[in-house]
């Protein structure tokens, strides 16, 4: 599903090249559930905005399902990764003008989704999720753990193939944590969403059926 | 300390060049506009203020009634001056002013082998102990002493003489056709300061005047000349203008004129009277463009505001950290607000700088002689304004910034209140509104000279010259007019006592008398003499009955008169009825149809033409369209041989015309100015609140992106607030501007219908602004890469 060769992004800052990523070399299969590890500053946000078509890289190939990523434009690119790919963020990222409803929506109002077939697959998320008594809050209103699980909802919703998580616990206590891995474990294995997260943690990244070590942009072998 | 804060304000503005640039042009322009606005109304505020007697200084008035209306004028008796002085102990001097070019006369002054065109007036011997325009030579109560003497400007005695040393020299002079040899030169005057609304190049004395000239001055049932009273100190105006309400009634007990008096320097700026109540004048317009004034700099400090807020979220790093290492509040609301002082004074600097560059076209366009001098009182006023809108539009960011939790400013959390942001919305609609109303008010006046201009005025202007009828040409109208009609290109000539197009109709009788006319109708005439050919000329048509004609003869008793007149005196059949003229009975021969004779703000009023060549003053001559130079050059040569010494000095038609109009046009050209800064200045604030609007959302436009907004998404979704905003200021701004701008069209009797294109022409106007000066911040907010603004540290 994802191949990456020899990718490498640098930033230039003062007449030096500064690596953010040297050489990454990755497969990932569907329905897998990878961890990647690693200290701040390894490069592990950068993997996944490069995974998630949100940042260039500046050298290598990059192939997704099948398609040349480093030779797609922008446009193109986009509609690639609002289709198949959803986003968890550790600060959740809701938009706080929005209700819990409305934020659910929002991905599916870019992939020109008709209102009905909105209202459904919305209504089937909040159901899921349990959250159908919160779906007119505003995201201030709920605690961190409940915001992420909206975050979740989100990436969910018009549902993906591949789900990209940065640090999705760093905010919650270990309690509200402990709920979301076992959301994503249940996701990857009933569901069959393939997802990639970014952890600190060696028991969250546990949950994952294959662990990434990071290190100064390099993959630890 | 302040070291320090002068050190961080010079980076912070380096760091952010683009809205330093923004506020720098935005504040400058503002207060620029605002200071030369302001030297415009102060200079409007002093127009003939300049005369020492200027408290006691007043203008005897005329009320009549016709149809009705109260009708207030300026001309009265040549002898009123003299009579209310001996009469009236209230009084302290009197003087008659008589000046012929508002009846259409231009004088010709000469002295051996020079010719001159000169303004001149008639004056009573008080004149100049009553103005201030002062004499450089000769005596102020002798100098128009003996009935022969004649004062002149240096400007003149230069032009004539060489010289200013011209006391006791004799000079001549030529009006219609009156001319007068061996004047003596008795005095010589200073330029008159540009803010006098009497210009003169020559002072005659009023004795002459209605001795020689018009001797009908010496009864007291004509008007021509404006009285000047210098009241006594202390004296109630208003019992005063009671007391000589009927004095015209002792000498004549049939006048129709009541009297009454106005402050001589009010006559500028409060000019105008309907029904015989003051109603306003041209200190609308002081009124209007202070108004403008006030709003252009208010609308720069709001933008500075606004600006500098936006602004706010990329400094107030700088503010936690200074208030997590130990700053007061007062220490930080001292440095943002000396920072905007400082831009303040800043843009005052650049702001006197375009002052200075701009004022010659300014006073091109305004006729006026404005300078930037420093006077003290100026300075203050300047650097006190300045300084306040400096306070007034730091305050708000001052303490804005210096309010943020330290905490929560370094955690990279700012959040606005609804209140900020409504406020915010509201200064754009403000500005929204301000800019429409002033296209609005641009488009209007522009559409109504237009019609003005192109209106179809009942004769053909285009292709007609005037000059004036002296020397052999006046001596022998008949035989010149032939022979001029003899050159190639001259398509028709005749003779008229005053042009067509004259501001004022000072040629007026109520000396008409028809049939079935009833003690109370009371109708003032326009009166104009004419040769043969006239209304051939003009092209004016004749609606029934002829035209004066050499066929019939003995057409010195005939008369025509315009459709109105005959309108107002009710008669049926009007060819062949005979009306008393003067005294003398005369027949109507002869209808043309209306035609403006007077501006468009009059309506065309009755109107009788009479033969009479004596009486005429002034050569009218149609020359073939398309060969005017070469025509001109053809008489001009004639004109040099028939009547030597004497300029040919002609004005085509339609520029008298046009003339009519200057303050108008200057109006136009001004609004146009100012409507030009306030949208600049509206832009520059609009690109502020698109810039703080994108910077306060960049999050939620990070999030939409990664959800799968496009470019265009987020541009549509930043603007439509701004459409929103746009459509509320229309809703207020449209209703508002059609009053505005029917209340001014309603001072014209010949007016444009606004219609709807104005409003559709100003709306596409300001929201294809809108959308240029939007677009460009939406644009760069929706072309972030949104892992920038998605980032958590």
């Amino acid at each position: 599903m994802i191949e990456l060769k020899h990718i490498t992004k640098w930033v230039n800052s003062g007449g030096n090249r500064f690596f953010l990523l040297r050489d990454i070399n990755l497969t990932v299969k569907e329905g897998e559930f990878i961890s990647i590890m690693g200290p701040s500053g390894s490069g592990k946000s950068t993997l996944l905005n490069v995974i998630g078509m949100l940042d260039e890289f500046n050298e290598g190939e990059y192939n997704f399902i099948g398609q040349p990523v480093h030779q797609l434009k922008e446009k193109q690119r986009s509609q690639l990764y609002k289709t198949h790919i959803g986003f968890v963020f550790q600060a959740y990222h809701l938009i706080d003008e929005l209700t819990v409803y409305e934020n659910i929506e929002t991905p599916l109002l870019y992939q020109n989704v008709k209102a009905s077939e909105r209202q459904a697959m919305v209504s089937d998320i909040l159901d899921r999720f349990n959250i159908v008594g919160k779906k007119d809050l505003f995201p201030p209103q709920l605690s961190g753990g409940q915001q992420q699980l909206v975050g979740v909802a989100r990436a969910l919703v018009a549902k993906p193939k591949l789900i990209l998580a940065d640090e999705p616990t760093g905010n919650l206590n270990s309690k509200q944590g402990e709920e979301i891995m076992e959301l994503f474990k249940q996701l990857n294995t009933e569901d069959g969403v393939t997802i990639i997260q970014a952890t600190h943690s060696e028991r969250n990244a546990a949950y994952g059926s294959k662990i990434i070590n990071l290190l100064d942009g390099r993959i630890e072998k | 300390m302040l070291k320090h804060y002068i050190l961080i304000s010079i980076r912070s503005l380096k760091r952010h060049k683009g809205s330093f640039f923004i506020n720098l042009i935005g504040l400058s322009t503002g207060m620029a506009c605002a200071l030369i606005i302001y030297l415009w109304v102060n200079d409007e505020m002093r127009f003939d203020k300049f005369h020492q007697k200027d408290s006691q200084l007043y203008q005897v008035m005329e009320v009549s009634r016709e149809n009705n209306i109260n009708i207030v004028h300026e001309a009265t008796q040549g002898l009123l001056a003299d009579a209310m002085v001996k009469d009236l102990p209230e009084i302290e001097s009197a003087v008659s002013v008589m000046n012929l070019e508002s009846q259409g006369l231009y004088f010709t002054v000469k002295i051996p082998g020079k010719t001159l065109k000169a303004t001149g007036i008639f004056a009573g011997k008080g004149f100049f102990n009553m103005f201030s325009f002062r004499l450089k030579r000769g005596n102020a109560n002798q100098v128009l002493a003996d009935r022969n003497n004649i004062v002149i400007s240096e400007a003149l005695a230069r032009n004539l003489f060489g010289t200013e040393d011209v006391i006791g020299k004799t000079m001549e002079w030529e009006v219609a056709g009156i001319i007068k040899k061996q004047v003596q030169i008795a005095g010589v005057f200073e330029p008159a300061p540009s803010n006098s609304s009497m210009k003169f190049d020559f002072v005659l004395t009023h004795d002459l005047l209605i001795s020689e000239i018009w001797t009908n001055g010496q009864h007291w049932w004509n008007e021509g000349p404006q009285t000047y009273l210098v009241l006594k100190n202390g004296t109630d105006v208003n019992r005063f203008n009671a007391k000589i309400k009927d004095y015209v009634k002792k000498y004549h007990k049939e006048t129709p004129f009541a009297l009454f008096t106005r402050h001589y320097s009010d006559a500028y700026l409060y000019g105008n009277y309907e029904n015989g109540v003051q109603s306003g004048g041209r200190i609308a317009y002081v009124k209007l463009f202070s108004l403008v004034a006030l709003f252009i700099l208010l609308i720069a400090c709001i933008n500075f505001m606004n600006l500098s807020t936006a602004k706010a979220s990329s400094r107030a790093k700088e503010v936690g950290i200074k208030k997590s290492v130990g700053s007061s509040r007062r220490a930080l609301i001292f440095q943002f607000l000396s920072e905007a002082v400082f831009m303040s004074l800043l843009s005052l600097v650049v702001a006197c700088v375009l002052v200075v560059l701009f004022l010659p076209v300014f006073n091109t366009i305004t006729g006026k002689e404005i300078k930037l001098i420093a006077d003290p009182g100026l300075i203050i006023l300047l650097i006190g304004s300045t300084l306040v809108t400096g306070v007034l539009s730091g305050s708000y960011p001052a303490f804005y910034l210096s309010g943020f939790n330290p905490v929560s400013v370094l955690k990279g959390k700012l959040k606005n209140s609804i209140g900020e942001l409504l406020i915010r919305k509201g200064l754009v609609v403000f500005q929204f509104i301000i800019s429409l109303v002033l296209i609005v008010a641009v488009l209007v006046i522009q559409m109504q000279m237009e019609f003005v201009q192109k209106k179809n005025l009942g004769y053909e202007k285009d292709n007609v010259i005037q000059f004036d009828k002296e020397g052999s040409a006046a001596q022998n109208t008949g035989t010149f007019l032939e022979q001029i009609k003899k050159i190639p290109g001259v398509v028709n000539a005749s003779a008229i006592s005053q042009s067509t197009v004259q501001n004022g109709n000072n040629n007026t009788t109520y000396g008409i008398e028809w049939p079935r006319k009833t003690a109370n109708d009371l109708v003032n005439f326009v009166v104009r003499n004419v040769d043969y050919d006239m209304i051939e000329t003009l092209g004016l048509k004749v609606k029934e009955g002829r035209s004066f004609s050499r066929q019939f003869g003995a057409d010195s008793t005939k008369l025509m008169f315009n459709e109105t007149a005959i309108k107002v005196m009710g008669l049926k059949n009007p060819i062949g009825t005979k009306v008393v003229m003067w005294g003398k009975e005369m027949e109507i021969a002869g209808i043309v149809k209306d035609f403006h004779i007077a501006s468009m703000y009059e309506p065309i009023a009755p109107l009788v033409f009479r033969y009479d060549p004596s009486r005429t003053t002034l050569i009218m001559a149609r020359i073939q369209a398309g060969e005017e130079k070469e025509t001109l050059s053809r008489m001009a040569e004639f004109y040099k041989k028939y009547n030597p010494g004497y300029p040919f000095d002609f004005k085509f038609l339609d520029a008298a015309y046009q003339a009519q109009y200057i303050s108008e046009q200057r109006v136009s050209a001004l609004s146009k100015y100012f409507a030009g800064l306030a949208i600049l200045i509206s832009c520059l604030g609009l690109f502020g609140l698109a810039t703080f609007n994108a910077e306060a959302r960049t999050k939620e436009i990070g999030i939409r992106k990664v959800l799968g907004a496009s470019v265009s998404n987020i541009i549509i979704m930043l603007s439509r607030d701004f459409f929103k905003l746009l459509l509320i200021s229309v809703a207020v701004a449209f209703p508002l501007a059609w009053w505005a701008m029917n209340n001014w069209l309603d001072g014209f009797a010949y007016k444009i219908h606004i219609g709807a294109t104005v409003f559709i022409l100003a709306f596409l106007l300001i929201l294809l602004i809108a959308i240029i000066t939007v677009s460009f911040q939406a644009l760069k907010a929706a072309m972030a890469n949104p892992v920038a603004s998605l980032r958590t540290e």
